[in-house]
């Protein structure tokens, strides 16, 4: 392997390792506050509309980081401005 | 995790003066997205009980209050942080 080879590489190794973190991160959201949201009382098994609440619940939430996250950004850009 | 990164030090030698700062700007720029996404990951955990409030969800998109409530939600987030930062500058001398 050459020096590009080399840097090709260790990019898209880095690119993976923070892609599954991010996605973890997202799981780990997703499904606390879903639970909280959609199985208030645990039973012996999820009910259909607990199942519903959830499936709901996971776009929700992925609109929502979305939403967060275009605002924070565009926060950021403002305060760099500023700044300037 | 399994990572598909096989390299040793032989290999990190090979790279050239170029690579090497290409690398570099490439970690600094992969930092500061990690910050970012991290720090969106804590707000819309944050924003998500602040906003989501209806009982059961009728549909996966969100509605335009809901909406609202999370743009306000960060921007608000982001007014506390920097009051916070300025008061405590202030006290800087008094305690």
């Amino acid at each position: 392997m050459d020096s590009e080879g080399v840097k090709k590489a260790i990019i898209q190794a880095t690119l993976q390792e923070t892609n599954t973190a991010n996605a973890r991160a997202l799981i780990e959201g997703i499904t606390g506050s879903c639970f909280e949201k959609c199985v208030p009382k645990p039973g012996t098994s999820l009910s259909s509309s607990e199942k519903t609440c959830m499936s709901y619940c996971v776009e929700k939430y992925i609109a929502s980081w979305n939403e967060v996250n275009g605002t924070y950004i565009r926060r950021l850009r403002q305060g760099a401005e500023g700044n300037n | 995790m399994s990572s598909s990164l096989a390299l040793d030090q032989a290999d990190i030698e090979k790279l050239n003066d170029k690579d090497k700062a290409e690398l570099r700007q490439f970690f600094a720029n992969e930092e500061q997205k990690s910050k970012i996404q991290s720090q969106s990951h804590a707000l819309t955990s944050l924003c998500w009980k602040k906003c989501m409030t209806s009982s059961t969800f009728k549909s996966g998109a969100l509605d335009g209050s809901e909406k609202a409530c999370l743009a306000n939600c960060v921007e608000r987030f982001m007014d506390v942080n920097m009051a916070t930062v300025r008061q405590l500058a202030g006290m800087g001398g008094r305690h």
